[in-house]
């Protein structure tokens, strides 16, 4: 990239330098021989070492020579005697122009203005599609990172709130948002589930977006059954769907994502706590698991997530 | 006994952030919060009670942990032969 640029600043300057001939021979000699300058620093260009072969070119000017814009350089016959090489012809046909010579300079100007601007343009837009590709491969990255935890990849087989049997086949084609936890718990389910309802509002009022669907599996089989997780998932978004089953159901589900759940010690009223974790789970369209989210992400940051998520699977 | 509703959790909670408060003001004096503290206990399942009181210890010991510092504790010794 760095060779392209030099060559291309080399170009640049070379079609600059004649612009300055036609402040008279004198300046004409000097900017060659400061080109010449150039090009001796690196012979290893090869359009450097075409500006070196004009320097004889200083002493051999004649009267003969138009004081135009751009002096020898304007007479075909003197040009096409020397040996300018391809780039000589290359601004000579440019400069060959019928109209006056006011004309031609402004034709050289906004021809440089162009070139300059293209290849401007051309490297932002190369900067921007790296950058691009690189995030993508960053995404793509930790996607596949998370594949190789591979969480979810089971089957699981619960009822729901209203008695209905659900496998994880049945939410595939949609976005899951799913949570592990317990209708008996003091405060961190009850917000989490808030948060995941907010989450789900969120996204619903972008009409572009396909809808998610919140998932509530209790850790807490025993006590929460179907009627339990009735009364309780209508407190949160409507769309919120509680699942319960069988002590090996719901331990099959938690292993699945290797929910940790543990019953604490029970009291006089047989009621007890369950520790578990505290997890947001995103699972994608494909029953892939995709991300995961603590306590410490609020409803925003988790909505922002999902969208990006959302998006990159539509580019896949 | 089936689990507390969407209001009577909110009611436990608002119990619960008056019995902190009373606490916070009185430099964590039980006796003079004792007004708030049978209030809590009866708008709140046994569990629940013992569960919020342990978080209000935890987080007292973390506010210490955070303005006064800690040492820490030397680390098993080895025993080089």
């Amino acid at each position: 990239m760095l060779c392209l640029e030099r060559r291309m600043l080399g170009l640049v300057g070379f079609i600059g330098g004649d612009l300055h001939a036609t402040s008279g021979r004198l300046l004409r000699c000097t900017v060659r021989s400061s080109a010449v300058q150039q090009s001796s620093g690196s012979t290893h260009h090869p359009q450097r070492v075409w500006l070196s072969s004009q320097a004889p070119l200083c002493g051999h000017h004649t009267p003969k020579h138009r004081t135009g814009l751009y002096g020898p350089f304007t007479h075909p016959q003197q040009t096409l005697g020397s040996s300018r090489g391809p780039l000589s012809l290359f601004t000579q046909r440019v400069t060959l122009s019928q109209g006056p010579n006011t004309s031609t300079a402004k034709i050289r100007l906004r021809t440089r203005l162009v070139v300059t601007l293209l290849f401007g343009g051309g490297l932002l837009g190369t900067w921007w599609y790296v950058r691009n590709e690189k995030q993508q491969n960053h995404r793509m990255q930790r996607i596949e990172q998370l594949k190789k935890v591979a969480l979810g990849q089971g089957d699981f087989s619960l009822l729901d709130h209203r008695g209905h049997r659900r496998t994880k086949r049945d939410f595939l084609g949609s976005w899951v948002l799913l949570y592990f936890g317990f209708t008996h718990c003091p405060d961190i389910c009850p917000e989490e589930l808030d948060k995941v309802s907010a989450v789900v509002s969120t996204l619903d009022k972008d009409r572009s977006l396909p809808a998610v669907q919140p998932l509530f599996v209790t850790v807490d089989p025993e006590r929460d059954n179907v009627a339990a997780l009735e009364r309780y998932v209508k407190d949160f978004h409507p769309r919120l769907i509680g699942l319960t089953g069988t002590p090996e159901e719901v331990k099959v589900a938690g292993k699945d994502y290797r929910v940790y759940a543990s019953p604490g010690p029970k009291d006089e009223d047989g009621d007890y706590i369950v520790d578990h974790t505290i997890l947001i789970y995103l699972v994608n369209p494909d029953g892939l698991f995709l991300d995961y989210y603590n306590r410490m992400k609020d409803d925003v940051q988790i909505a922002e997530s999902i969208r990006n998520h959302m998006k990159s699977y539509v580019k896949l | 006994m089936s689990a507390p509703n969407s209001n009577q959790r909110k009611a436990c909670w608002g119990v619960r952030d008056e019995l902190w408060k009373c606490l916070d003001d009185n430099q964590d004096n039980a006796s003079s919060c004792d007004k708030f503290q049978k209030e809590f206990e009866a708008s709140c399942p046994a569990q629940w009670v013992k569960h919020f009181t342990k978080r209000r210890d935890f987080l007292k010991y973390k506010d210490k942990m955070q303005t006064e510092g800690f040492e820490l504790a030397d680390g098993p010794k080895e025993s080089r032969s």
